[in-house]
């Protein structure tokens, strides 16, 4: 065609690719893969070091051809290896050096690989690609289809020059089987295999082994090199008699029977219910033998495992052993995930029955609208009024419905608020200082956790909810319980917000923004507790007073030791505070509060001239000064020469994130326009405005400058000036800025009307966030509360994993628990953590406690704690932590060593127990005496597997040839029969 | 124009009251100086867009009052902020011996302990100087902060300053990004990832 669109050039010949037949293309593509993964030439490298086949990092590529419409998936393995030193390079640079793949058949440093693929094992090589049938493509099974794939790597190798080996993967995948071909210059291995399901007679021994590697040979040479050969026997151990798996699963017939101390509901329960180690594996290994220095036959052995020189250990896991832990955070994870609410777990009969519940909602509304309403408490005692309220609680649920049974709910109740069985005269006096003493005192890096993860402070009540939830849904009713628990945890927080009882276990002040939001939710609520008390109680206090006695004298006495109190000044939060609710009562007559507050401005300045009457001060400015909280310094007032005082405030609003989120948006929605930014400053001057008129109440005849001083002090300038006399004189003024006409301060400084703050309008109405936060806890789905409780859940998992480990001390359990902390604390930063992620951070969660299990179980059947010998229990310890890390452990003195003693004694006892010897009458022997033929029962059962490599240098195939590395692997298992060979010949001269 | 946005970022800006903190944040977002500036009454908000490194950023710039007793309210603004602008007057000292208190109250209010904090200087138009730029520089390094000395009169280091933080903050993995672009959890390094109950080629054998 080339030719007819350019007629001019002469065409000699032409190269027909339009037949090519599927073969051909099919090894053009395998030709084009080895070409792509750079796979040509020699590729020198360094000599592996000892065990790198295991050790290093191996890596894979992977690509698809096909032969006709037959898939085939190649693959690349090879061990990733640092880059040359030049001085490595120039030595690996020899012209017709072997390849390496040969070199390796010979390498006895990397025998019996712990881990690796079963070529490396075979072969012991470092680089090779595997041509496969494609995933759903048939096994390969017809010696002619075999025998075409052989043909077609021999040709892509021949052509191309690499010297990678190259396999193809025949017979049925499970069987394993491959064959292959390496070629270099001028010689040539092939990789064969014999896969039998049962081990022919005659090659059951090393001797017939022998015989078949030297007829395959079939070396010329007399009389033969000699042969290397390296033995490893493999003793499964599955009975661990005596030694039964310590950890009992926690009884649970007995937690439901209601059976419960408080103190299993602060604690995560952990560890594997089954024994996570099930077999031990004891590979009993001869590196070099010569041939000819052991005899083994089908009459006699030499090979007694209890002589060999090198013994390591495996130790086969059990599959995703039951973890305690690990169910208890899978099960809550589910919570998350369901829809339900409350009602429809509960029915709707507990809301209805409950009447209680639903009325205070609607009364919520009411109480909004009537921030003043009076409470008196009932004088009961404490004791009395927990108790009325669990029959209040229980009163209206039949038994058989509820999920978790009474004694249970008690005692998780009882858990939670500890308060309440406390006697009467204590519990009154229950402050949140000191029932949360015990989440202060946690450790620094606790307080990071939780900070990290926004969860709560360990001990607190949110955190303990969520333990308790935690546990209710494993045992004690799944998502029914948890919504029960959960309403009745919100009836608890209704009844000490109507009574005033503090909540325990949180965290005095406002809510703490670094916890979880329930968390803030429940401080809150604390806070309005705290201000509606203080409240009440200088009500009551007042009315107890008011009837005792009627005297205004009297009071009047009262008043001026109360002053004289406070103005010695305690600048205490705690004591401004007592201070403020104290003097409730000595302004008991101005009954009509909320009147003075509803009525206009106008008319508060004629109630306090009634009371400026009372009190005979006619002068205007002169009035009685009104809560002052201490003296500032010496500081006087700039126009009366009088004191000045800092006057009791009122204390900002506490805010949760919620709250705060909602009121920055208002603020940002203002925009950012002079008017936008005028009225973001109004809104906000609600408390300077309360401060101004505190501080006019407690100073009588200020003016805005002594404010300023105390308030702004960088506000008001004062200069050195000299006098008309040349005197030097100390001048004040505002700032520029506090100058400027109309500005808010000044604004807000002429319409502050001096009002104590305990007269003020409340800033915080604590009524109405109250029913807020109530409203909000009753709206809550279990699915929701268990979203909100999911750091704490995390983070109690996680201290619990590290308490564990701190026990064991697992170096590998303490990289995966700094691990999960930096990916929690990411996922929890968010407010709707995505719960895959979650799974897979509890996954690995269990994966460290099954670490932790397993490395309990090793030491109880190593019998470390029985170990007397400080030396040898060291040595134990460091065995035990390797098993848990290492695929493979080398027992240091082997049949002879301390640990080789322990595990003979595991075998012996296994293996008196299958023939039913009595353990008892087994006097122990000390080690010296030990044979394997010194008692009528075998001491060691058979070996459950034997691996033999047999090795040589030859010429082949003819006695002129080069020598060659020839190499055979054999396995002899209970119905497996393996040989795989590697032959060398040389391709030059034969 | 907000698609190309890249993200919206919080800023904050804190220090004693009248070291001009408002009027940075006008001549940043406004390019004037009102030299009678009210004093800021709880916290004010600007939004100013700006490009740094080819990426649009939104600054969403909390400004807050320093008086001491609006600190009772302002900390709660705290809350999510990437970066925060910690100025003092260099001519007077009392305003720069009290950052200690500042980046106490930052520490115990910020919700995450990577925010990028920048000190910055103001005033240095004026002649009576009483912090060195040494000692800023000092301090700046013994909390690990930017630093940068300003006048928001002269518009000197203004934009600067603002341009920086962000830069700062963008190049700080994992501070800004927002929830969608959570990182990718690897957990495949574990060492039981590896084994789990087969071993390998070993098996191969028994």
């Amino acid at each position: 065609m080339a030719a007819d669109s350019d007629p001019e050039s002469e065409v000699f010949e032409i190269t027909d690719f339009t037949t090519a037949s599927e073969w051909e293309r099919f090894v053009s593509k395998v030709e084009e893969v080895l070409n792509d993964w750079k796979l040509i030439g020699n590729t020198a490298s360094r000599a592996l070091e000892k065990g790198e086949l295991t050790t290093g990092i191996w890596e894979e590529k992977s690509d698809e051809i096909s032969f006709a419409d037959y898939k085939f998936s190649i693959t690349h393995h090879y061990l990733k290896r640092g880059p040359l030193t030049d001085k490595e390079a120039k030595e690996g640079s020899e012209e017709d050096a072997l390849p390496e793949a040969m070199q390796d058949l010979l390498c006895v440093d990397n025998d019996f690989p712990p881990r690796a693929h079963c070529l490396v094992r075979w072969y012991s090589l470092r680089e090779f690609v595997i041509i496969a049938p494609g995933a759903n493509s048939d096994a390969v099974i017809s010696e002619s289809k075999c025998n075409i794939l052989l043909s077609s790597i021999s040709i892509a190798l021949g052509n191309t020059g690499c010297q990678v080996p190259l396999f193809v993967q025949i017979q049925q995948k499970a069987r394993r089987m491959y064959v292959g071909v390496c070629e270099g210059p001028g010689v040539r291995t092939d990789f064969e295999m014999v896969h039998l399901r049962k081990v022919p007679n005659q090659y059951n021994h090393l001797s017939g082994l022998l015989d078949i590697f030297k007829s395959k040979i079939g070396c010329p040479l007399m009389p033969l090199p000699p042969v290397n050969v390296a033995i490893r026997f493999t003793y499964v151990l599955q009975d661990w008699q005596q030694y039964s798996w310590p950890q009992q699963p926690p009884d649970i017939d007995a937690l439901v029977g209601g059976e419960v101390g408080g103190l299993e509901f602060g604690k995560l329960p952990f560890g594997a219910c089954e024994d996570p180690i099930s077999e031990l594996h004891l590979a009993t290994t001869w590196p070099y033998l010569a041939e000819g220095i052991v005899v083994d036959n089908d009459v006699y052995s030499d090979l007694d495992p209890l002589q060999a020189p090198h013994w390591s250990v495996r130790v086969r896991k059990a599959d995703n052993p039951q973890c305690l832990l690990g169910d208890f955070l899978t099960e809550f994870l589910k919570i998350c995930r369901r829809k339900e609410s409350t009602d429809e777990l509960l029915g709707k009969s507990a809301f209805e029955e409950d009447g209680k519940e639903n009325t205070d909602i609607t009364h919520a509304l009411q109480k909004l609208t009537d921030p003043g309403t009076v409470h008196i408490p009932r004088l009961s005692t404490m004791s009395n009024i927990v108790h009325s309220a669990r029959k209040r609680m229980h009163r209206n649920r039949r038994v058989e419905e509820s999920p978790i049974n009474n004694e249970v709910l008690n005692s998780i109740l009882l858990f939670l608020f500890p308060d309440a069985a406390e006697k009467a005269g204590e519990a009154s006096d229950v402050t949140p200082s000191t029932s949360c003493g015990v989440g202060m005192a946690a450790t620094d890096e606790d307080y990071n956790l939780y900070s990290q993860f926004k969860s709560a402070p360990s001990n607190s009540l949110t955190y303990k909810l969520a333990l308790c939830l935690c546990m209710i849904n494993f045992y004690h009713g799944g998502m029914r319980g948890v919504a029960h628990l959960w309403q009745e945890f919100v009836l608890e927080m209704r009844y000490r917000w109507e009574n005033n009882y503090l909540i325990p276990g949180l965290a005095n002040g406002a809510p703490d923004l670094k916890c979880c939001l329930l968390h803030q939710k429940l401080q809150m609520l604390n806070c309005c507790i705290e201000r509606k008390k203080a409240r009440d109680d200088g009500r009551k206090q007042l009315s107890s007073e008011n009837a005792s006695s009627s005297s205004i004298e009297r009071k009047l006495s009262n008043n001026s030791s109360d002053k004289e109190k406070k103005e010695k000044g305690d600048p205490s939060q705690q004591k401004s505070w007592d201070s403020w609710s104290d003097s409730e009562e000595e302004f008991f007559e101005c009954i009509s509060d909320t009147e003075e507050l509803q009525e206009s401005d106008k008319k508060e300045g004629a109630a306090k001239g009634e009371r400026k009457v009372e009190e005979g001060k006619k002068e205007t400015q002169r009035w009685k000064p009104e809560g002052r909280l201490h003296q500032y310094g010496n500081m006087t007032l700039l126009r009366m020469g009088e004191l000045l005082y800092i006057p009791v405030t009122q204390e900002p609003a506490p805010m949760t994130e919620d709250l705060l989120e909602e009121q920055s948006e208002v603020l940002a929605k203002l925009g950012t326009s002079a008017e936008g930014a005028h009225l973001r400053a109004r809104m906000q001057s609600a408390c300077l405005l309360s401060d101004m008129e505190s501080f006019k109440a407690a100073n009588p005849g200020c003016c805005l400058e002594d404010f300023v001083r105390w308030y702004s002090p960088r506000d008001y300038i004062e200069e050195e000036v000299n006098d008309k006399i040349g005197n030097i004189v100390l001048k004040g003024e505002l700032s520029a800025r506090m100058k400027i006409p109309g500005n808010m301060w000044v604004e807000a400084w002429e319409s502050a009307k001096p009002i104590p703050a305990r007269r003020q309008r409340r800033l915080f109405d604590d009524t109405r966030e109250a029913e807020k936060v109530l409203h909000y806890l009753v709206g809550l789905k279990p699915a929701d509360l268990a979203r909100h409780l999911l750091p704490c859940i995390m983070h109690a998992a996680l201290l619990k994993v590290k308490e564990e480990e701190s026990i064991e001390d697992i170096p590998c359990v303490r990289k995966i628990i700094q691990q999960i902390v930096t990916h929690v604390s990411k996922l929890l930063r968010y407010s709707n953590p995505d719960l895959k992620k979650l799974e897979d951070i509890i996954n690995q969660i269990i994966a460290s406690e099954a670490i932790i299990a397993r490395s309990r179980s090793l030491q109880a059947k190593f019998g470390i704690n029985k170990c007397e010998k400080e030396d040898e229990r060291e040595e134990l310890e460091r065995f035990v932590s390797c098993l848990l890390e290492q695929p493979e452990v080398p027992a240091t003195g082997a049949g002879r060593g301390h640990i080789g003693t322990i595990i003979y004694k595991l075998f012996v006892n296994a293996q008196r127990a299958a023939t039913l010897t009595p353990i008892d009458d087994e006097p122990r022997k000390p080690s010296s005496e030990r044979r394997p033929s010194s008692g009528a029962v075998p001491e060691f059962p058979p070996p459950t597997g034997r691996e033999i490599i047999l090795r040589t240098t030859v010429p082949r195939p003819a006695p002129y040839s080069k020598s060659l590395p020839q190499r055979m692997y054999c396995v002899l298992l209970k119905d497996d029969f393996r040989l795989a060979g590697a032959f060398s010949s040389d391709t030059s001269f034969f | 124009m907000d698609e190309d946005v890249l993200t919206t970022l919080k800023i904050l800006i804190i220090g004693e009251s009248g070291v001009g903190k408002s009027s940075l944040l006008l001549r940043f977002t406004d390019d004037t100086f009102d030299p009678e500036l009210a004093a800021t009454i709880g916290v004010d908000f600007k939004v100013k867009t700006i490009a740094v490194d080819g990426n649009k950023a939104k600054l969403a710039i909390w400004d807050t009052a320093g008086q001491e007793r609006f600190r009772t309210l302002t900390p709660s603004y705290y809350r999510g902020a990437q970066g925060v602008i910690l100025v003092y007057d260099v001519t007077r000292r009392d305003t720069f011996v009290r950052l200690d208190n500042w980046l106490n109250e930052l520490e115990t209010y910020c919700t995450r302990n990577d925010i990028v904090k920048m000190l910055v200087g103001n005033k240095i138009d004026k002649e009576n100087r009483e912090v060195d730029r040494n000692e800023g520089l000092k301090f700046a390094r013994k909390h690990s902060m930017l630093f940068i000395e300003s006048s928001a009169k002269t518009r000197d280091g203004v934009q600067c300053a603002f341009e920086e933080l962000v830069e700062k903050i963008i190049q700080t993995p994992g501070l800004w990004e927002s929830e969608s672009q959570n990182s990718k959890l690897r957990l495949s390094d574990s060492p039981d990832a590896r084994g789990g109950g087969s071993c390998g080629g070993y098996c191969s054998m028994l």
